[in-house]
């Protein structure tokens, strides 16, 4: 377990922010309690100060996990958010896109999202922006980038994709075991 | 006839041709220079400048002009012609100070052994033609081998050993050791030796490694040391949580300013047309989505929203 260096926050913080934009402040500056990134194993964990200081005293092959699990750096040196992160990310999301009931499962078995099956979206959504994936019932299935701008989505028939698939809660039960 | 009155008016037009001063003018003709070296008068200078500039500047062209037309002319088809001088003033070097030569190998042994350079003479005197011959170059004395009519052959040479050739191959060995050191010299000029040694480690380590087994299966020389990397270094786990948050902080106002700059470079060379200016000026101030929608043609939904659309996109 280790802080992350310049070069691993940036690359965290850019995912990130593609999210949740400005609002990533608040995740580093919380009112309630020190919060901080570590990184162990390649992971990215987000960790309270006071869970961090006590995970130091296990040794390394002995921590399994601590705190949340952000994601993951690949053997190349790129971020990929986890699904875990989505309590975070769904918290502070500065786009959002609801999707009716009948396109809940098929984005939930790792598909990306249809016209057919978009609910309401975020006015004024970019193009390849990152969004997070919402149930008409507001609860957060998890998150995907736009592929088209909302203004271009009128435009579209029912099949076209509009949101491509990122994450969602499926893989709590899909990768089970690399997961966390 | 009074007269006086109207030599009064033509002196008081034009000035005095010489020039009174309390230092006189320094002249240099050569560089057609001119200095004043007198103090500059308070009360004329804080009166009027310009004036007081332009009767010094008057004063100076006379004097070199008084100083030009007394010097030895000589005529031209374009009209007589002043031979000036050679300058008396010392002009500044333009340029530095050429810097001295590095010493060599050989001049640094011989300051350190006080060894004083002594100059050859190009001609040395030949005893057998009792005159003076060059000492090398053509016929030079050091040629004088080749030359010989007869020749001492050693005991254990070839049988066809040929002296002028072994003369010649040994003279030429020395002028290549000769060159090879000055091409050392000047390497050792361009550069420290503590910066070639690295280099040399450097280009060591690679072929130390470049090997079809990466140098597992090569043989080791004896004091061979094992090859170290550079070592990665990270904060310490445990540091105040006041300044890692700091760091967090300043890192994302640094890439916000980034990626400010970036989106701004490219902007300005694609597209003159500043788009969120024009959109907002056509709409109104209430954003792209209203103006599409007016557009279109769409009705009240959107009407009572307006508001929010206000500088919305970007």
């Amino acid at each position: 377990m280790r802080p992350l260096t310049e070069e691993e926050s940036k690359a965290v913080f850019t995912k990130l922010a593609n999210y949740i934009g400005k609002n990533l402040v608040h995740l580093i500056d919380r009112p309630d309690e020190p919060y901080c990134f570590r990184l162990h194993r390649d992971r990215v964990y987000y960790v309270s100060e006071s869970s961090m200081r006590l995970g130091i005293s296990v040794a390394r092959p002995n921590l399994v996990s601590l705190g949340t699990c952000f994601g993951k750096f690949s053997k190349s040196g790129k971020f990929k958010l986890h699904i875990t992160a989505l309590d975070y990310v769904a918290q502070y999301a500065k786009y959002k896109i609801w999707i009716k009931p009948n396109g809940e499962m098929p984005f939930l078995y790792g598909n990306h999202v249809v016209k057919a099956h978009l609910g309401r979206i975020t006015e004024d959504t970019p193009e390849h922006q990152g969004v997070v994936v919402f149930s008409m019932s507001d609860i957060p299935l998890g998150f995907g980038v736009t592929a088209r701008s909302t203004v271009d989505t009128r435009k579209l028939d029912p099949t076209a994709i509009i949101v491509f698939h990122q994450a969602d809660v499926g893989e709590y039960l899909r990768d089970e075991d690399t997961l966390f | 006839m009074d007269v006086s009155n109207i030599l009064a008016a033509h002196a008081a037009k034009y000035q005095a041709v010489t020039v009174e001063k309390e230092t006189p003018l320094d002249v240099d003709p050569g560089l057609l220079l001119v200095t004043d070296l007198n103090p500059i008068e308070e009360e004329t200078y804080n009166e009027n400048l310009e004036e007081h500039l332009q009767s010094l500047a008057r004063d100076g062209v006379q004097a070199l002009m008084a100083s030009l037309f007394s010097l030895p002319t000589k005529t031209s088809p374009d009209g007589p012609l002043a031979i000036l001088p050679p300058p008396v003033y010392q002009l500044p070097r333009a340029k530095p100070l050429p810097k001295p030569k590095p010493p060599t190998k050989w001049e640094k042994f011989a300051a350190a052994k006080g060894i004083s350079h002594k100059t050859k003479e190009k001609k040395v005197w030949d005893e057998e033609k009792q005159d003076w011959v060059d000492r090398w170059g053509r016929h030079g004395k050091n040629k004088e081998v080749r030359e010989q009519w007869i020749h001492e052959v050693p005991l254990n040479a070839d049988a066809d050993w040929d002296p002028r050739k072994a003369a010649r191959d040994e003279r030429k060995e020395r002028v290549a050791k000769n060159e090879k050191k000055a091409q050392q010299n000047l390497a050792r000029a361009s550069r420290p030796q503590s910066e070639r040694n690295e280099e040399i480690e450097r280009t060591l380590a690679t072929t130390r490694i470049s090997t079809a087994s990466m140098g597992k299966f090569d043989k080791k020389l004896d004091g061979e040391k094992k090859i170290r990397g550079v070592k990665r270094k990270f904060d310490p786990t445990e540091v105040p949580i006041a300044t890692e948050k700091k760091n967090s902080l300043d890192l994302l106002a640094k890439m916000e300013s980034d990626s400010k700059k970036m989106r701004r470079e490219p902007r300005g060379e694609e597209n003159p047309l500043n788009v969120r200016k024009a959109i907002n000026r056509a709409s109104g101030g209430r954003g792209g989505i209203a103006l599409g929608r007016e557009l279109s043609g769409g009705g009240g939904r959107g009407r009572g929203r307006g508001g929010r659309g206000r500088g919305g996109r970007r």
